[in-house]
């Protein structure tokens, strides 16, 4: 898309000797070319994900098994299990094949070497090999949803955690769970790359006086960020290999009747795990930071807070993992242990919500579309927040454990949260990537139907979790109706929005086609994405900028 | 209904009613609770917790609203251009740090409350018009010594009713944190008046001592059932699936099962899960009760039902295909209910009955024997 827009803009062509399409777009080793790949892969992996949430929402509908069978000819065993497969996929999808390629992939790639002032990623083919390291992995996770698992089923149904022993040849004796496994290590050493590529580009190719503490919000979150995928995935791939060759080979690190544990399966994913719910958000308070202070016309409030507050939860969230395994059999001792961290990252991430608060206030705020959807973020990502703290107490976890009150939490911090993020920052981003402006009247209406349908789609499900309903199920006693079915139109509603924002896509490159400015949203946009054209040249800052002299600002 | 539960159960409908699902169709709130501990666990949630985060997440709606309203470009067109406030971000950090510590606080007073097995027991002595000294052994490993008033409870029970009585006041203690315990009263109990003294650090929320577990019930998870066991009670199996939907009403499909689980009102219930194939959870909203059934593990953890009724959980870890079809459902029957069940079990099971149902004593298990200590001082 970049490529028409950029070609009938038609700045600097001819100075900027475009590869030909092939070596383009599949052997692109341009920061712009890739992550403009990655948002096209995060975008067709939210359809399927999307899709998948459907089905769910379809058949959770009314009590009884009665949507699925259509899929399966009927026959009701088959409809559990596609369920079970639909709930693992839908989350793998989202997390690892949606947001991270959208955030990091996309915007990372992207701004990055924008904003600090750099030509490109510091290692571009490294960046090229991550991505289609990406394609690889998803063409696994595809094959393995298709592969035989349990019994005379396909696709493996046991949530996107992956515990032993329902991963092992005990609950999916097929191959659909291997395949997994391969795509996830594709995927972990796709993010390792790229998380490597985004701390030497930040670490060493920012412009002549950038320091770090001159450095836009955004690329710090993504600094943080990658240094927690360093530090997480190779765990995760450590913990899936002993899976892999506890299935395969003969060993039984999990596997009880030979000496193995299946919970040091659950430490290894969740040590791996809770950093990533952060790798998840943090790009997007970054780009949050950066939209609030763009409309409000204001700087940041707290520039350095804000920062150190990323740091501070990036370092926390490493020490809190075992607040997802409270119901495990943990001594109480270590429980009370991890309440207390656990409780602590709502310090940090407190501070950030009211330095947005503080940043908008006194601000001369325009709620343009990108500005609408931020402080939508910033509501949903509190409620998801504070529902956090409960669930931190063990004491009431207990009770909520696997209950829809955890899958409320965590799509009030996901699906609203990190997901507002993005689409705040494909509004925000759009005119500078594509060149072309959507019409700002349906980049509205998008908000409004996305922010009714999500909300209808998961507050209810709250009431659910505290009436004590337990998640992945397929089926429910008839007191849960009500709320499930709400839940559904929900759906509706939300789905009715993506259409909204598919047409607001169409409609700006076939019919709108306005021209996107330098910078569209005036003083406020102060990084250093806005001093180029829209679509940014194929190769920017030929001329490095610079931020030793005088007290030059990069945020 | 009632037709249903006698066809469901071993030992007849009637002794404690229709069984009625503790879900509120549409409901919005917890489950009723059915255990001090899950009544706490209501009162954390529902009058600190719930409150706090909702007053929160309405501040920051506010502050919104506001900036919505005064900040946008047509009320403010020139915006402010400050960048800092040490004050308000050393107030926007402490005052989140004091919430925590509230929330904190209780907090770790109910975890260790759910997690650590009462240990509490009694000895139980009748006054005979002249003993004024009666002696408590306190046995307890080191960790969990008698050594203070709160870990003690002199009750006098006079036939009529229990009387809690106040230490230095209504009698003296001598020994705590050692081995024996002696309690002295300054006027003898009057003959046949019953002297229970009960020691142990685990306190229900009314502050008496929870006494330790009057049996262990054993629950393994397999694809897809539960089979219980009662090592106790000479370690028969219930082996419970869920019912059908023409076996039970439509209120209760899906959480009804074949052969329900027992056990006595009012008295602790040690359960340890484990199982046989993948991960499965136990789980008793009613109790506030959920834990995993591991493969390789045997975990802990007790309740203690206040009230008799029927009660369902249900799996709570994916366990594969029909992770969604095996509850849990107990019957918390009497204490005599309870013992005639037992036989009945036992009997199905080919063994001998073990309670004498007629004479009705209860059963204190090994405080039995430390009442007889008591009653010879």
């Amino acid at each position: 898309m970049a490529d028409d827009a950029h070609a009938a803009h038609g700045i600097d062509d001819h100075a900027d000797h475009k590869p030909p399409f092939l070596v383009r777009w599949f052997f692109s080793t341009n920061h712009k070319d890739i992550g403009t790949l990655y948002l096209i892969f995060a975008i067709l992996a939210g359809i399927i994900g999307g899709a998948m949430s459907g089905m769910m929402r379809m058949e959770l509908a009314e009590p009884g098994v009665t949507f699925l069978t259509h899929f399966t000819g009927g026959n009701e065993e088959a409809a559990y299990n596609f369920y079970n497969v639909l709930i693992t996929y839908h989350g793998l999808i989202m997390i690892f094949f949606m947001v991270m390629p959208a955030m990091i992939g996309g915007f990372g790639n992207w701004f990055v070497p924008i904003m600090i002032g750099a030509p490109d990623m510091a290692f571009p083919r490294m960046n090229n090999i991550s991505f289609w390291l990406y394609g690889a992995s998803g063409i696994l996770i595809t094959l393995s949803m298709f592969a035989p698992g349990y019994g005379s089923n396909i696709g493996f149904g046991g949530g996107w955690v992956l515990y032993p022993p329902l991963s092992s040849t005990t609950g999916s004796p097929g191959p659909a769970m291997d395949l997994l496994i391969l795509s996830l290590h594709l995927a972990g050493a796709s993010s390792i790359l790229g998380a490597i590529n985004f701390i030497t580009t930040i670490f060493n190719m920012r412009a002549p006086g950038m320091t770090l503490h001159k450095m836009p919000l955004f690329a710090w979150s993504v600094l943080v960020t990658a240094f927690l995928l360093v530090l997480s995935l190779p765990v995760l791939a450590g913990a899936i290999t002993m899976l892999l060759t506890d299935r395969n080979f003969g060993t039984s690190f999990f596997d009880a009747a030979g000496g193995g544990d299946p919970i040091l399966y659950q430490h290894l994913f969740w040590f791996f795990g809770h950093p990533e719910v952060y790798i998840l958000i943090l790009p997007g308070f970054g780009i949050i930071s950066h939209i609030v202070s763009t409309f409000s016309k204001k700087p940041i409030f707290g520039y350095l807070g804000m920062a150190y507050a990323m740091v501070a939860i990036g370092f926390v969230g490493f020490i809190v993992w075992a607040h997802h395994m409270y119901t495990v059999g943990l001594s109480v001792n270590m429980k009370a242990y991890f309440v207390a961290a656990t409780m602590v990252i709502a310090v940090p991430t407190g501070i950030k919500i009211f330095s947005w608060i503080a940043t908008m206030w006194g601000g001369s705020i325009e709620f343009k579309t990108p500005m609408v959807w931020a402080v939508g973020f910033i509501f949903l990502f509190t409620v998801g927040g504070v529902t956090g703290v409960v669930l931190a107490n063990a004491g009431v976890d207990h009770y909520m454990h696997d209950t829809y009150y955890v899958v409320a939490h965590f799509h009030y911090v996901l699906s609203l949260g990190a997901v507002f993020a993005i689409f705040a920052g494909w509004y925000y981003w759009f005119g500078k990537m594509t060149g072309r402006m959507y019409r700002e009247w349906l980049g509205q209406l998008h908000f409004w139907v996305m922010f009714v349908g999500v909300n209808l789609i998961f507050f209810p499900q709250h009431f659910l979790g505290l009436q004590g309903m337990p998640r992945r199920y397929i089926d429910y006693p008839d007191a849960f109706a009500l709320w499930n079915q709400v839940s559904t139109w929900g759906y509706f509603i939300t789905i009715i929005g993506m259409f909204i924002f598919l047409i607001a896509m169409i409609d700006a490159f076939f019919i709108y086609r306005k021209k996107a400015p330098a910078n569209p949203w005036g003083e406020g946009a102060t990084t250093l994405e806005w001093t180029l054209p829209s679509p940014p040249p194929h190769h920017q800052f030929n001329e490095l900028p610079r931020f030793d002299k005088g007290d030059a600002k990069a945020f | 209904m009632k037709k249903l539960t006698a066809s469901l159960t071993t030992i007849g409908a009637g002794l404690w009613g229709a069984a009625h699902a503790q879900l509120t169709p549409g409901g919005i709130g917890m489950q009723p609770a059915n255990s001090g501990v899950a009544e706490e666990v209501h009162f954390f949630h529902n009058v600190i917790l719930m409150p706090i985060i909702t007053v929160i997440s309405l501040f920051v709606l506010a502050l919104l609203i506001w900036i919505i309203l005064r900040y946008n470009k047509k009320a403010n067109p020139v915006p402010r251009k400050f960048s800092h406030n040490t004050l308000i971000e050393v107030i926007w950090t402490g005052i989140p740090i004091l919430i925590l510590l509230v929330i904190a606080l209780p907090s770790f007073e109910l975890l260790f409350k759910e997690d650590v097995t009462p240990d509490g027991k009694q000895v139980v002595a009748v006054g005979d018009g002249q003993t004024v000294n009666f002696v408590f052994d306190n046995d307890f490993p080191a960790r969990r010594m008698v050594e203070r008033g709160g870990h003690l409870q002199v009750i006098i029970d006079d036939g009529a009713e229990q009387r809690t009585l106040k230490r230095r006041a209504d009698y003296g203690v001598e020994g705590f944190g050692e081995a024996e315990i002696v309690v002295s009263f300054d006027q003898p109990p009057a003959p046949g008046e019953r002297v229970i003294i009960r020691g142990g650090r685990s306190k229900d929320s009314r502050g008496d001592i929870v006494m330790a577990p009057t049996m262990t019930l054993k629950a393994t998870g397999k694809q897809w059932s539960w089979v219980h066991n009662y090592p106790d009670f000479g370690d028969f199996e219930v082996f419970s699936q869920m019912a059908t939907e023409d076996q039970t009403t439509k209120e209760l499909y899906r959480l009804e099962v074949d052969n329900r689980i027992v056990v006595p009102v009012g008295e602790t219930i040690r359960l340890t899960t484990t199982a046989d194939d993948v991960i499965h959870a136990w789980a008793m909203p009613a109790f506030a009760v959920k834990i995993d059934a591991v493969p390789g593990r045997i975990n802990e953890t007790w309740f203690k039902a206040d009230r008799e009724g029927v009660f369902y959980g249900q799996c709570s870890e994916i366990c594969g295909v029909r992770h969604s079809f095996m509850p849990i459902g107990i019957e918390v029957v009497s204490r005599p209910a309870f013992e005639a069940w037992i036989d009945s079990q036992r009997e199905l099971a080919g063994m001998a009955p073990m309670f004498d149902t007629n004479e009705m004593k209860l059963a204190q298990g090994s405080v039995d024997a430390d009442a007889a200590d008591a009653e010879q001082e």
